[in-house]
């Protein structure tokens, strides 16, 4: 089969029949396209749509099952990461790869395919080569500086850098925009066009579309492992055609509703959450929180905006208890709970979304029903004998992932197995089950396709028309835009800006960046 | 119990394995390996009263790998019962010791508790350690049984010396005959019954009760337990207080039972088996039962082969070694590639996501 694209006939990568399968799961179909050299060719489909599998074959870092694929017109066969590299593809992935304790220069000198220093080498030298490649790149950084110091952006460029110095022409990025600012998204955007004038081939994998559409030369679309739209020219697709094409369906009962802003009418409306001039050390990877006060009512959602690394972990971890406030007062539905620890929250009556899901949020080896029910497992001692009901807590374990619509086999099955909506839906019916009067939803939906995050917002919503109080932090603008009744910036620690809608993206942007204005 | 078959032989294979490498050791170094075989059954089943030597054996490595359970499945790697299991035993023999004109019903009782104390108390400095500074418990528990060997050792030529004895090994004094659960076969319905009741307590600790499913959510993801409200820091502590609970009870029904002092060096190895005896048991309680029969087969069969056979007792003590060897690789194999797959079917779907 042989898509007949106008960009057949001059292409650099071109692949057919590709096909990738993890186990039973085919995560990709056999699937035949062609990217034509100096464009940025963008990728789009929802989660498990194929993308990154399709991405991860072509860089050589998984053995595709099937097909064939071309880099300038040179066959490659039993792929491999040096081998792509060495045909000058390289991908950025979602996670970076510098090791974190290395300086820039040891760092690069490392991942990189091509070698700046022998076998021995001086320190000096090392550093000098390195130097040199980055001023090329107009990069403002330290050889010496540690991986760890640097900011996200940074650590991305230097992917970028990475990448390029063993002259790369056809760049893989894997959602390369997913952790920053707007304004560093504008900067990257910037510098891909930079590298497309330079002739460079791009190939992004993005979702989001306001995204797409400000970058692409081309497109192509994904879904559940298929090619569903071969890569085409920008301007002959419309946004609208793109995401039913995405989604598959109408998209209609699920367009964003385009924030849901009415605010509760009691305008005295309880107090929930009270945050007083909460101060903390600070933490490994962020600044110290000073003097933070907020409030959140019944029936409001929160949000706090910010570039990660800026507060947002401190500040949940100062509201849940898992990291003690050193000044400044914490009120929970109206008790004091500054000295509290967070089990003893819990019982007031909060309840945590974690940021991450894997690390945090369930237990991959432990049993669907285990990762529900351990947390208050004491609730289904039996008696007269005080051992637990097992059967009891099952029961309620499939009560609660059904009501939140969790897609599985069977109650046994180790949560690792799940899908990231399906692991996010999981951690919703364990912690909101109850219908909890606070909330902290902390990056509620990252990584979850169109369709999981619409569930997961509509599942906050609806808990806040109940009367609870949510606080909603994310790095994620448009989602505080579409979830919000107010929005808090916070910056270094600090709470810097608050807004009330209709939201601006400028504005809040420059905030969170500290960008004069 | 689905995969029984699988775990069974997941658990056999190693041991086959360890048993085949240690044959063609003896093989090679000029041993009968048909009259080593042989003496194996004899010892361990066969000859008279081997079979109660193997259950003698059993029941103090079933006891104390109850409480390696529940410290593994906690994801502490507590290799103190040795110490803890000497700690039991000075509890325990205290009592008889000092307290012989108390009525039988009250000091075997008593002695018991003060066992179980003792090695509770013991493995608690380990916990404690831990929990408030962090400390490896690796390190602590192993350290900590060479301070208890001393401790031992002091107060057998101490406090406690026996000065009818001329032996090599210091020990306290017998203690009454009264105060005996069992006479030196190490079998009797008293310790039986104790094990099995032991056995269903621990059962029931592990699987049902919140302590029990909170320690495997912490031992398993300790990071998702925590950001579930589970109070890590008692659980921790909690968990070396049984631990050693457990070692100290079979040290106190070692010197109230076959052995009836305590000895300076007793049972070198059996805190470190019962390691063993866990693992091959799959952190589970009927599995452990059965490997602490199996292992108790072994080490009767270890005292009775160089009767009948010219091999060295140690020749045996290699194949046990294997065995452990061969059977913690498997063990950190699979945890590790098990939390790999997890880890990356959780990666791959993450990455996939868009």
């Amino acid at each position: 089969m042989k898509t007949a694209t106008a960009v057949d006939a001059d292409s650099v990568l071109r692949c057919e029949d590709l096909a990738v399968a993890y186990g039973d799961v085919q995560a990709l179909h056999p699937t035949s396209l062609a990217f034509a050299p100096g464009k940025i060719h963008v990728l789009v489909g929802q989660n498990g749509a194929g993308k990154t599998s399709l991405a991860r074959a072509l860089a050589g870092i998984i053995q595709p099952q099937g097909g064939r694929f071309w880099i300038k017109g040179r066959e490659i066969r039993e792929g491999s990461v040096g081998l792509a590299r060495e045909q000058g593809l390289d991908m950025v992935h979602q996670r970076f790869t510098l090791p974190p304790n290395f300086t820039v220069a040891e760092a690069l000198e490392l991942v990189s395919a091509r070698k700046f220093a022998g076998s021995f080498f001086s320190l000096k030298g090392l550093r000098d080569a390195w130097r040199a490649e980055l001023q090329a790149a107009e990069m403002d950084v330290s050889p010496q500086a540690r991986i760890r110091d640097l900011p996200i952006e940074t650590v991305q460029s230097l992917e970028i850098v990475r990448a390029l110095a063993s002259h790369a022409h056809f760049l893989i990025l894997d959602e390369p925009t997913a952790l920053l600012s707007p304004a560093g998204v504008e900067r990257l955007f910037a510098r891909l066009r930079q590298l497309r004038a330079s002739g460079v081939t791009l190939l992004l994998i993005l979702h989001k579309l306001r995204e797409v559409m400000e970058i692409a030369d081309t497109i192509a679309v994904l879904r559940d492992g298929r090619l569903v739209l071969p890569p085409t020219a920008v301007n002959g697709v419309s946004e609208q055609k793109l995401s039913d094409l995405i989604i598959g369906e109408s998209a209609g009962d699920l367009a964003i509703s385009g924030g849901d802003y009415a605010r509760t009418e009691e305008d005295a409306a309880a107090i929930n959450l009270a945050l007083d001039g909460v101060s903390t050390r600070h933490s490994e990877t962020e600044p110290a929180l000073s003097d933070i006060s907020l409030r959140v009512a019944a029936g409001e959602i929160l949000g706090v905006a910010g570039v990660e690394g800026n507060g947002q972990r401190s500040l949940v971890d100062v509201l849940t208890g898992l990291m003690p406030a050193g000044a400044g007062r914490i009120k929970l539905l109206g008790n004091d709970v500054t000295g509290l620890q967070h089990h003893q929250r819990r019982s007031i009556g909060l309840r945590v979304v974690p940021f991450d899901r894997v690390a945090e949020g369930v237990s991959l080896a432990l049993p669907l029903w285990e990762n529900v029910t351990i947390w208050n497992a004491q609730k289904y001692r039996g008696s007269p004998w005080p051992w637990l009901r097992i059967k009891a807590m099952r029961k309620a374990a499939r009560a609660a992932l059904d009501a939140f619509d969790v897609q599985y086999d069977s109650l046994e099955q180790a949560a690792g197995s799940l899908s990231g909506g399906n692991m996010q839906r999981l951690i919703l019916a364990r912690e909101l089950a109850e219908q909890p009067q606070v909330v902290i939803a902390a990056q509620p939906t990252r990584g979850l396709d169109f369709r999981a995050t619409q569930y997961v917002w509509g599942v906050l919503r609806q808990l806040k028309r109940a009367g609870a109080s949510i606080l909603v932090v994310s790095s994620d603008l448009d989602e505080l835009f579409n979830l919000c009744d107010r929005i808090l910036v916070i910056r270094g620690g600090k709470l810097v800006g608050e807004y009330a809608p209709p939201f601006e993206m400028r504005a809040i942007g420059d905030d969170m960046i500290g960008a004069l204005r | 119990m689905r995969d029984w078959l699988g775990t069974t032989l997941r658990v056999s294979l190693p041991i086959a394995v360890a048993f085949a490498l240690g044959f063609i050791l003896f093989a090679a170094t000029g041993y009968d390996v048909a009259d080593v075989i042989d003496g194996l059954w004899q010892g361990a089943v066969a000859a008279p009263g081997s079979l109660e030597q193997s259950i003698r054996w059993a029941i103090p490595l079933a006891i104390v790998s109850l409480g390696i359970i529940i410290t593994l499945r906690t994801g502490e790697f507590n290799i103190g019962a040795q110490g803890q299991l000497m700690l039991g035993g000075l509890g325990a023999v205290a009592i008889p010791l000092l307290f012989s004109d108390w009525p039988v019903y009250a000091v075997i009782p008593v002695a018991i508790v003060c066992g179980i104390i003792g090695g509770a108390l013991w493995s608690g400095i380990a916990g404690a350690l831990k929990v408030w500074f962090n400390s490896d418990e690796v390190i602590n528990t192993l350290m900590l049984n060479f301070i208890a060997v001393l401790l031992i050792q002091w107060f057998t030529t101490g406090p406690f010396k026996d000065d009818s004895t001329r032996g090599e090994n210091a020990s306290t004094p017998r203690i009454d005959r009264d105060f005996r659960l069992s006479d030196g076969t190490g079998v009797s319905d008293e310790l039986i019954v104790i094990v099995i009741v032991v056995a269903i307590l621990a059962w029931i600790i592990i699987e049902r009760t919140p302590f029990g499913l909170k320690s495997k959510l912490v031992g398993s993801s300790p990071k998702v337990a925590a950001w579930q409200g589970l109070q890590i820091k008692r659980i921790h502590i909690m968990t070396y207080l049984l631990a050693g609970g457990f070692a100290g009870l079979a040290g106190a029904l070692e010197v109230l039972g076959p052995s009836g002092r305590l000895v300076t060096g007793a049972t070198p190895t059996l805190g470190f088996t019962a390691i063993v005896v866990a693992i091959v048991g799959t952190l589970r309680v009927p599995g452990a039962i059965l490997a602490a029969l199996f292992f108790g087969g072994l080490q009767a069969a270890i005292l009775f082969l160089p009767i009948v056979t010219n091999l060295p007792s140690s020749g045996l003590r290699i194949i046990e070694g294997l065995v452990a060897l061969l059977i913690t690789a498997q063990f950190i194999w699979r945890r590790r590639t098990r939390a790999r797959a997890a880890e990356q079917s959780a990666t791959n779907d993450d990455l996939d996501e868009g």
